[in-house]
């Protein structure tokens, strides 16, 4: 785990210092150390039971750790704290609805937990594309708008720092985009966004950096890219077969391997734009394809599952070059 | 709007939208006033000489009344846990007295509605109860009852998990009590060790003060007794209910 200083500063939403939490014999977090900028969209990436949700309910101040320290907005969040709750916004499960309420008499209400008024929960409405469903009652939203709604819950009274849980969970691939737009436009508007995610794809395009939790401990923390850069696996060019023999490939500098494979001459190399412009001169970059390591493949290698197989072509996202 | 009035108007809207549950939570007591009524009606009670439905009236009110206090907030709180809305509320700033305080005046709303349309079926041939004039006192009685049963509901909904344990607790609770209360039967016939023991039971203490205020049967003393010892309980389970109670179902 990497180290890094742990004082509060005026940029640091969240410190959590060495912080423990054990169930029976089970140590759920074991000694997590970390800090999340002000501004920043921060993913919390884990197998099922590495300890995210749990480390996440103590951020929120709704679990006590049994060691270690947790400051909030530069406040204790345990035990409940209602001078700091107003300042965060926790998206809820897609069950925590007021019965027999419209979407938007729901909102209102949560609004006014808040201390806030309707026209906050009409904007949050907005923000999440429920409009068109403010009337209809909480029990006859599909999964999807169920999903967004409890994300407005969490933003109608417009926090400083969100926790956003499996936000895209349930949502089709459409309004999986829009919803990023909405959490860009949350970045952009300065606030911190604590995120867990099984979708690696939506932490790499999203999170400005990402800590990958494994049995209760931080196994990778920095940005995305540099995780990927640092993971050591080959790029790959794939050329149409024909047009470059595999021999005068492998004499191209900075190419370590080459194979045939589905049609094309596959190229590793660790230096991929020199390998490109080398490649341009000899044959043109037409139908030419780069598959990258992708974060998926970081977390793969740190959570055990994908022993061997690190780099593998399946797991790599594919460009035009 | 402040969290208490915006908690107290979705728990109305969601009250007033549930037809059926409406429905029943002021029928309910009726039905026992019918079969009660029409079994033991015109008859008198023989160790008083009062008539029988001078106790079935007030103790099936008192009973109805208390019932839907109990089970609205122990169902309530157990789904609100359930459906991880409370975990919602515990994540506002909302303080716990306001959403208690919007399920009192539910509670006490729907009990002075349901006394209300019990009293006027009870007045009507061929149950005639025939009302005192001390019958405003009922209102205060219902109210230290409501808020004594209500609290019990917040115990009862804080350990159960399930509809079934919510409904399985009240039941055990408040079936047997409306026996030995004399909700069910006339107080003055059962043996006087029962008569006596009773008065560990909060429903007694309603009975009492209800039935003194509707039908006479006691004068204020009984009635400010009973209100005392509502009181009471309201005292005991109050804080019982503050330490049961759970924000969520997670350890």
């Amino acid at each position: 785990m990497p180290a890094q200083p742990h004082e509060a500063s005026p940029d640091t939403t969240i410190v959590i210092e060495e912080i423990r939490k054990r169930y029976g014999d089970h140590d759920a977090v074991a000694g997590v150390s970390l800090q999340v900028r002000r501004g920043e969209f921060f993913g919390l990436l884990g197998p099922n039971g590495a300890g995210k949700t749990t480390l996440v309910e103590i951020m929120e101040g709704l679990r006590e750790a049994d060691s270690g320290k947790v400051t909030v907005l530069g406040q204790s969040p345990w035990p409940r704290n209602v001078a700091l709750l107003p300042r965060m916004g926790v998206q809820t499960q897609s069950s925590a609805f007021f019965v027999r309420q419209t979407a938007r008499e729901h909102l209102c209400t949560v609004a006014a937990l808040f201390g806030v008024g309707r026209k906050a929960a009409d904007g949050a409405l907005d923000a999440v594309g429920l409009t068109g469903q403010r009337d209809v009652m909480v029990e006859n939203l599909s999964g999807g708008q169920r999903q967004r709604l409890a994300i407005a819950s969490a933003l109608v009274h417009e926090p400083e720092l969100i926790f956003l849980d499996e936000p895209t969970a349930a949502l089709d691939p459409q309004a999986r985009r829009d919803l990023w737009e909405v959490l860009r436009g949350l970045k952009k508007q300065g606030r911190t966004i604590v995120y867990t995610t099984h979708h690696l794809d939506e932490a790499e395009a999203l999170c400005d950096r990402v800590a990958i939790l494994v049995d209760g401990s931080v196994a990778a923390l920095d940005s995305p890219h540099n995780l990927v850069a640092r993971t050591g696996a080959p790029t790959r060019l794939m050329i149409p077969a024909g047009r470059l023999s595999p021999e005068a490939a492998l004499g191209i500098e900075g190419v370590d391997r080459v194979e045939e494979q589905g049609g094309s001459l596959v190229l590793e190399t660790q230096v991929s734009g020199q390998v490109l412009t080398a490649v341009d001169r000899l044959t043109g970059l037409a139908d030419v394809q780069t598959r990258t390591a992708t974060l998926e493949d970081v977390y793969l290698e740190l959570t055990g599952s994908l022993t061997g197989t690190g780099s593998d072509g399946d797991k790599n996202s594919e460009h035009q070059a | 709007m402040s969290a208490y009035a915006a908690l107290t108007g979705a728990g109305y809207r969601a009250q007033v939208r549930d037809k059926a549950t409406l429905f029943f939570t002021f029928a309910f007591p009726l039905i026992f006033l019918v079969v009660f009524g029409l079994i033991f009606s015109g008859q008198d009670v023989k160790q008083s000489g009062r008539p029988y439905i001078s106790y079935i009236a007030p103790g099936v009110m008192s009973w109805g009344v208390a019932n839907a206090a109990v089970f609205s907030v122990a169902f309530t709180l157990m789904q609100w846990r359930r459906d991880d809305l409370l975990r919602l509320i515990r994540m506002t700033p909302t303080r716990l007295p306001s959403v208690l305080g919007s399920r009192y005046v539910l509670a006490l709303g729907v009990g002075l509605v349901q006394a209300v349309v019990f009293v006027g079926v009870a007045l009507l041939p061929p149950f005639e109860l025939d009302l005192k004039s001390t019958w405003p006192l009922a209102i205060p009685a219902l109210i230290f009852g409501i808020t004594a049963f209500l609290t019990i509901g917040v115990v009862i909904g804080s350990l159960a998990d399930t509809p079934e344990a919510v409904a399985a607790i009240a039941n055990c609770l408040m079936v047997p009590m409306a026996f030995l209360s004399g909700s069910f039967m006339p107080m003055d016939m059962l043996p006087s060790w029962l008569e006596t023991g009773s008065r560990i039971l909060p429903l007694r203490y309603l009975n009492d003060a209800v039935s003194a205020a509707l039908s006479g049967r006691g004068d204020s003393g009984d009635i400010v007794l009973g209100c005392g010892g509502l009181l009471a309980f309201t005292v005991i389970f109050g804080a019982v209910s503050l330490k049961t109670f759970r924000w969520s179902n997670k350890a």
